[in-house]
């Protein structure tokens, strides 16, 4: 089953090499204003940019690429895909804004040398581990990404804050570790091999074995504390203890480590039925719930990191789904959203005062509500039906998350029905929510040209399937719908209790810190 | 006075009360970051010396109030103070404890101090004795709900707005179940049995705490300076009620709630009662300096001497007198101006310079184009009394406020619940583009250059009666009164920077943390009206008919400065348009020399990339604001044309000899040296004690509520200035020296405004300023507690 012509080396593999070779400079002069380090980290993360590009090129003109044995376990094996190259070239260019970021921001720092040579190194750790071919590559560079992570989360390490979500993040993702490799273990011991292409191969030619469904429960556990999923998602919400840089690089190349985990491991879990039925409960769980506490966060780097456990969770949603080429569109596109706000969070003050000056704003009715509602299905439907004719039919899971997505929209167009809204605004939530459906369509329709070839399609769904759609559908439309009504009730004193619920997080964090001795006053041990 | 007393009344709760709104005004308020301003951080302090208030914030803060001894050692073994600097700070302390020879004072320079600890709180003992953080469970707890329940506008469900701090706590905490979960149980009951008025709640804490009348006030203020800028928020919100006549609770409020967490501590940890009680004893002795304490504050005044002494050597005499100047600029009397200024008369023999508070003596309330806010743009210490807008024509601002509102819409939807996802994978992609645009400093780069905001105009219109009275009151206050040049230039000033959220901290602070942009094209217009100068010479003034006003904005990080020429059609002629070519062209000369020169203090610029550092978003010392201050002149500008005062003197032009009566004079000792001392000991406050009184470290900000910055995931508000705005990262780019008032009057005139406003006097006579008398140009007699003088002859300056 190894293809020889595959094997062979792409240049996106060389990408973290430049990193790497950043990583050994950079030791060396750890302390503050390193001379010219700072630039050559820059021109490192460019390097490895070109790379990345490179590695493309390649692929287009003459097709995947794989390096090391396919054979035994594997344990390293890279490869060069659409799918890794377009993670590859994600996180090189974020990469590549965090590093031009810090020569300016970083400056000054008395451990500014120390910080270039520990994102240098998570950075390589990232890059080997989104091209992966074999679990063992896997299981050894995200342990890799979690140990680098730890101490650019110490980057202060006096703050006893910074200590305590340390600790957290090497638990939660430390424990998704030794889920992965316990994964490992059962899957070697199975079929012989770690190359995940074979793997899904073999697992797929004969019903599952119970230790293989095993497997595929604790990558799916792995993915899960990776993402940072309810209820384990406390670490997330507390990690701004490091230099905003290090939040973009986390929440836009590392957060995403559970997804591209299950997108690479596709083949294989879409194999349990159970495992996905999981995903879509616990995802969509965590997707309203993260993006209902966010809703009450009034710190912008704390609202922006629940925003990222909310978008995580409907990331996996849609793995469950089976929408794969949709959740890699949606780790590619939070990605660099999430990299955008983070570094640009310090103008959250004009932003506010920015709101204030045209001012109030206009509260839809219940009629302009339910309007709004009829128009954007009325959209989606036309919308829909064109991608439809051009492209041909879409699955029930599709359809579905186009519903889910539609109902967000409707929000946009309530805003513009509200009966104070002049009709030149409506007009312009009008354009600005035809645009939105038309873009997630497009998007999506090239994320399925793009990807969908590599990727297992959505399983045609029995009952249990279609249960979770029509649990789905009917919960994020409830939300939806809640929360374009929203300024008529979120003052009602009945909501005020849940109000103060939510700002907490349901206390799942404070549960985890009496747990772990969170509470304790601080000791000088990190 | 803001607490009800009336609603206990019995007699015995006088005193805690009392103490309660002593702790309360002893606290200084903190601007919300949209447009926030200097504020003197020992605002409650200047009653007492620095030996003294070292000793109340070491208990009430464990901070220090000097550098260490350490760095005063290190500049007196550098030579930067000198052994006469020493001998003069040790003469002139009335201090008890006071070291009594020159080497004794150097010895305690490098003796090793112990540093400041506060008194502990109950959540301190209760620490200490049971193992549990409750002083940052506290923090976290108090601070979740104080970013919501002051938001701005960050989140979108946020509380009921309106409610009253200790109502909406109450009904918070009730439910809260995060301190129970942390180990102390009961307390969602506890609060729920508390009083229901925040002052039967603190007499009733207090009571069971123990506190005595004695203790109460620095117990209280230990507790408000526990919840950090939470407390200097409250203080804010009294002090803007108090401006415009009314008065406002949440500092009795806040007190209240962490009363009621120490109740319950002490209540849940009875182990640590005699702690306690020793600790209200502690509190119940007035607080009195230390040695070392005592030794520091003279140290301090050495230090400043030393800058005193190179002062006045640079001061030496006036410069000739010249002729009509082609220009006369006028600036805002902000320290960055004063690098712009030399440079600009450097350009050319026939430029003079102006320096007058940036808003031009104009107590603007101004509404931007497509805003309903209107925003104050004047001092704080004084209200509005002209309103201003900049309108479009009707098209247009409806055209600007759709746009705003559409914009508005749209980031509702990217932050609500479920149009979160659909945001994300419509418009997530796009954010590639938006993130290389803001990697390479293009998000803005069109915006520099010209100014498209429509002129200013007073709404309602003045009468000519009212713009003759403006123009001849702000023409007097400027000593501008007579020899006017051809084009005279009024420029306010504003930093562009990108990302920042201490913006508004590089803005005019005489504008109220806005630009100067406003003030100076409504004065330029209102100078150039014909019916103004018509009206001037019933005050006595006369114009040259071919003066004219014109309007700019100083640019403080890139040096450029915006000609608001727009403004000047209709009233400029061809001859004053020749005029402005030549002065635009010494404008960039003046910016080339000025950028170079700033260029030297800021870390790795070259002079070149100065204006990129405003258009870059990870940019976090784009300027140094006003980072160096240390003296303030109030003489003619020929007193210090010529000398280079680096950036540091706020430069206020005065000429007694036009000041009949003195006016000038009262106004310039009682605003604009007040609010030169509010920024002086701002820098000086979060430079000598930046974990209090600094904003903390940029890197790890969070910004909270649209009002100001936490420090990654603590709940502590950090008002002040961050640590990069006042240290460069090798060391501090601000050296904490009290201002130096010179001002070139009789010292007769000087004294007389002192022995009128006492809490002005109450600052020299406690050296949060030294006064110096100026004649001629040079430094003759240095101010003395107790409206006394010393001739510069007797004592070595």
């Amino acid at each position: 089953m190894s293809d020889p012509s595959l094997s062979m080396l792409s240049p996106s593999f060389l990408a973290p090499l430049a990193y790497l070779a950043l990583a050994g400079v950079a030791l060396r002069r750890p302390g503050r204003r390193p001379g010219a380090l700072p630039r050559w980290a820059e021109y490192a993360a460019l390097a490895a940019l070109v790379a990345a590009l490179g590695g493309l090129v390649q692929v287009v003109l003459s097709g995947p690429a794989r390096l090391g044995t396919t054979d035994g376990l594997a344990l390293i094996a890279l490869r060069a895909d659409a799918i890794s190259l377009t993670l590859v070239l994600l996180v090189a260019f974020i990469g590549w804004v965090v590093m031009r970021y810090s020569r300016s921001y970083l400056d000054g720092e008395p451990r500014e040398g120390a910080f270039y040579a520990l994102m240098a190194m998570v950075l390589a750790a990232v890059l080997l581990f989104v091209q992966s071919a074999s679990l063992g590559t896997l299981v050894l560079t995200t342990a890799g990404v979690g140990l680098g992570l730890r101490r650019l989360l110490l980057f202060y390490p006096d703050r006893p804050e910074a200590r305590r979500a340390a600790t957290k993040f090497s638990l939660v993702w430390h424990g998704g570790d030794v889920a992965l490799m316990l994964a490992a273990v059962l899957l070697a011991a199975g079929y012989g091999t770690l190359d995940l292409a074979a793997l899904g191969q073999q697992a797929a030619a004969a019903p599952l074995p119970a230790t293989t469904k095993l497997a595929i429960a604790l990558i799916v556990l792995a993915a899960m504390l990776k993402t940072a999923a309810f209820p384990l998602h406390g670490w997330l919400t507390e990690v701004m203890e490091a230099p905003t840089p290090v939040s973009a690089l986390l929440h836009a190349g590392i957060i995403n480590s559970g997804g591209v985990l299950l997108i690479t491991a596709a083949t294989l879990v879409q194999l349990s039925p159970g495992s996905m039925a999981a995903l879509v409960m616990l995802g969509g769980f965590t997707a309203l719930f993260g993006a209902a506490v966010m809703l009450t966060q009034s710190a912008v780097k704390t609202a922006l990191a629940w925003s990222t456990v909310s978008q995580m969770g409907f990331m996996l949603l849609q793995c469950g789904l089976g929408l794969w080429p949709l959740a890699l569109l949606h780790i590619v596109a939070h990605s660099l959203y999430k990299a955008h706000a983070f570094l640009s969070s310090g103008g959250a003050i004009k932003a506010v005062a920015a709101q204030h000056r045209p001012g109030p704003v206009a509260v839809p009715s219940l009629g302009a509500v339910l309007k709004s509602f009829g128009l954007a299905v009325l959209v989606y439907s036309a919308i829909a039906g064109l991608f439809i004719a051009v492209l041909g039919p879409k699955s029930a899971q599709s359809l579905a998350l186009g519903a889910i997505l539609i109902f967000g929209v409707a929000y946009l167009v309530a805003q513009g029905l509200a009966d104070s809204a002049p009709a030149a605004l409506t007009k312009r939530t009008a354009i600005a929510s035809i645009s939105t459906a038309f873009g997630y369509f497009a998007f999506q329709a090239m994320a399925q040209t793009i990807w969908g070839a590599a990727l297992p399609g959505a399983p045609v769904p029995g009952a249990l399937e279609w249960a979770l759609i029509v649990l789905a559908v009917l919960s994020f439309g409830l939300v939806a719908f809640a929360q374009a009504l929203f300024p008529l009730w979120a003052h009602h004193p009945a909501t005020a209790v849940l109000r103060v619920h939510l700002v907490n997080g349901l206390y799942l964090n404070a549960l985890l810190d009496r747990a772990i001795g969170g509470f304790r006053t601080p000791t000088h041990t990190s | 006075m803001f607490m009800k007393h009336a609603d206990i009344a019995p007699a015995q709760l006088g005193g805690i009360l009392s103490a309660a709104e002593r702790a309360a005004r002893a606290i200084p308020p903190a601007f919300p970051l949209d447009a926030t301003v200097a504020v003197n951080p020992f605002l409650g302090q200047t009653g007492e010396d620095l030996a003294t208030v070292s000793a109340r914030m070491a208990r009430v803060a464990g901070i220090p109030m000097t550098r260490s001894g350490a760095d005063y050692a290190a500049a007196i073994a550098a030579g930067r103070i000198s052994d006469d600097d020493l001998r003069a700070a040790l003469d002139a302390t009335t201090l008890p404890g006071a070291p009594a020879t020159l080497d004794a004072l150097k010895s305690a320079a490098r003796r090793d101090m112990a540093p400041p600890h506060a008194l502990p709180t109950v959540a301190d003992l209760a620490a200490r004795a049971t193992g549990t953080d409750w002083p940052s469970i506290i923090e976290k707890t108090i601070g979740l709900w104080a970013s919501g329940q002051f938001d701005r506008g960050q989140a979108l469900w946020s509380p009921k707005p309106g409610a009253q701090a200790f109502a909406a706590w109450r009904a918070w905490a009730t439910h809260d179940l995060t301190p129970e979960i942390a180990g102390l149980s009961g307390f969602c009951a506890h609060v729920a049995d508390a009083p229901d008025t925040p002052e039967r709640a603190i007499w009733r804490a207090a009571d069971r705490l123990g506190l005595t009348d004695a203790a109460a006030e620095t117990a209280f203020h230990r507790l408000y300076m526990d919840l950090g800028g939470w407390s200097q928020h409250g203080r804010w919100c009294l002090w803007q009620a108090e401006l415009a006549g009314q008065s406002d609770r949440t500092m009795v409020d806040l007190l209240a709630i962490r009363l009621i967490w120490e109740d319950a501590l002490i209540a849940h940890v009875p182990g640590i009662a005699t702690l306690w009680t020793q600790t209200v004893a502690d509190h119940a002795a007035a607080p009195t300096a230390t040695a070392d304490q005592v030794a520091l504050a003279i140290l301090q005044d050495a230090a400043e001497r030393a800058h005193q002494r190179s002062l006045t050597q640079a001061l030496d005499g006036p410069a000739p007198r010249k002729d009509r100047a082609l220009l006369q600029a006028a600036f805002c009397i902000d320290v960055r101006s004063e690098v712009f200024r030399r440079a600009l008369e450097s350009v050319d023999p026939r430029v003079d310079t102006i320096g007058f508070a940036g808003f031009f003596g104009l107590p603007l309330s101004h509404t931007g184009p497509g805003s309903d806010i209107a925003e104050a743009r004047l001092p704080v210490l004084l209200n509005p009394t002209l309103h201003t807008t900049s309108r479009n024509d009707d098209a247009t601002e409806m055209d600007t406020r759709i746009r705003a509102r559409a914009a508005r819409a749209w980031g509702r939807f990217s932050r609500a619940a479920v149009s979160s996802f659909a945001f994300v994978e419509a418009a997530g992609p796009l954010y590639a583009g938006k993130l290389l645009r803001d990697a390479l400093g293009r998000a803005n780069a069109g915006q520099t250059g010209r100014d498209k905001t429509p002129a200013p105009q007073v709404v309602g219109g003045l009468t000519p009666q009212a713009k003759a009275d403006t123009a001849a009151a702000v023409l007097r206050g400027m000593s501008l009164t007579r020899d006017h040049a051809r084009t005279v230039l009024l420029l306010g000033h504003g930093g562009q920077v990108t990302n920042n959220p201490h913006e508004s901290a590089y803005h005019c602070g005489a504008c109220g943390g806005h630009t100067g942009e406003v003030s100076a094209r409504m004065l330029a217009i209102l100078l150039n009206d014909p019916e103004t100068r018509a009206g001037l010479s019933a005050h006595g003034l006369a114009l040259p008919q071919d003066t004219l006003f014109v309007a700019g904005l100083h640019d403080t990080t890139t040096d450029a400065i915006t000609l608001y020429d727009q403004d000047l059609a209709g009233v400029i002629t061809p001859a004053q348009a020749d005029d402005l070519v030549t002065v635009d062209r010494w404008l960039a000369q003046a910016g080339r020399i000025a950028r170079a020169e700033r260029a030297a203090r800021l870390p790795g610029s070259t002079g070149d990339d100065v204006a990129a550092r405003a258009l870059n978003w990870a940019e976090i010392r784009p300027e140094w604001g006003l980072a160096g201050c240390a003296a303030f002149i109030a003489a003619p500008r020929s007193a210090t044309a010529g000398r280079d005062l680096g950036g540091r003197a706020f430069l206020h032009s005065y000429d007694w000899q036009d000041d009949a009566g003195f006016g000038t004079l009262e106004l310039i000792l009682t605003a604009p040296v007040v609010v030169a001392s509010w920024i002086s000991l701002q820098y000086y406050g979060s430079s000598v004690a930046p974990d209090v009184f600094g904003g903390g470290n940029k890197l790890i900000h969070n910004v909270v509520g649209g009002l100001g910055v936490i420090e990654g995931n603590s709940g502590r508000l950090r008002p002040g200035l961050p640590w990069q705005a006042v240290h460069d990262g090798d060391a501090l780019a601000h050296d904490p020296l009290r201002l130096s008032v010179m001002i070139d009057a009789p010292r007769a005139a000087i004294t007389d405004v002192l022995s009128r406003h006492p809490q002005v006097q109450a600052l020299f006579d406690n050296g949060w300023l030294h006064l110096f008398a100026l004649d001629q140009g040079r430094v003759a007699a240095r101010y003395e507690p107790g409206l006394r003088w010393s001739d510069r002859s007797a004592h070595a300056a």
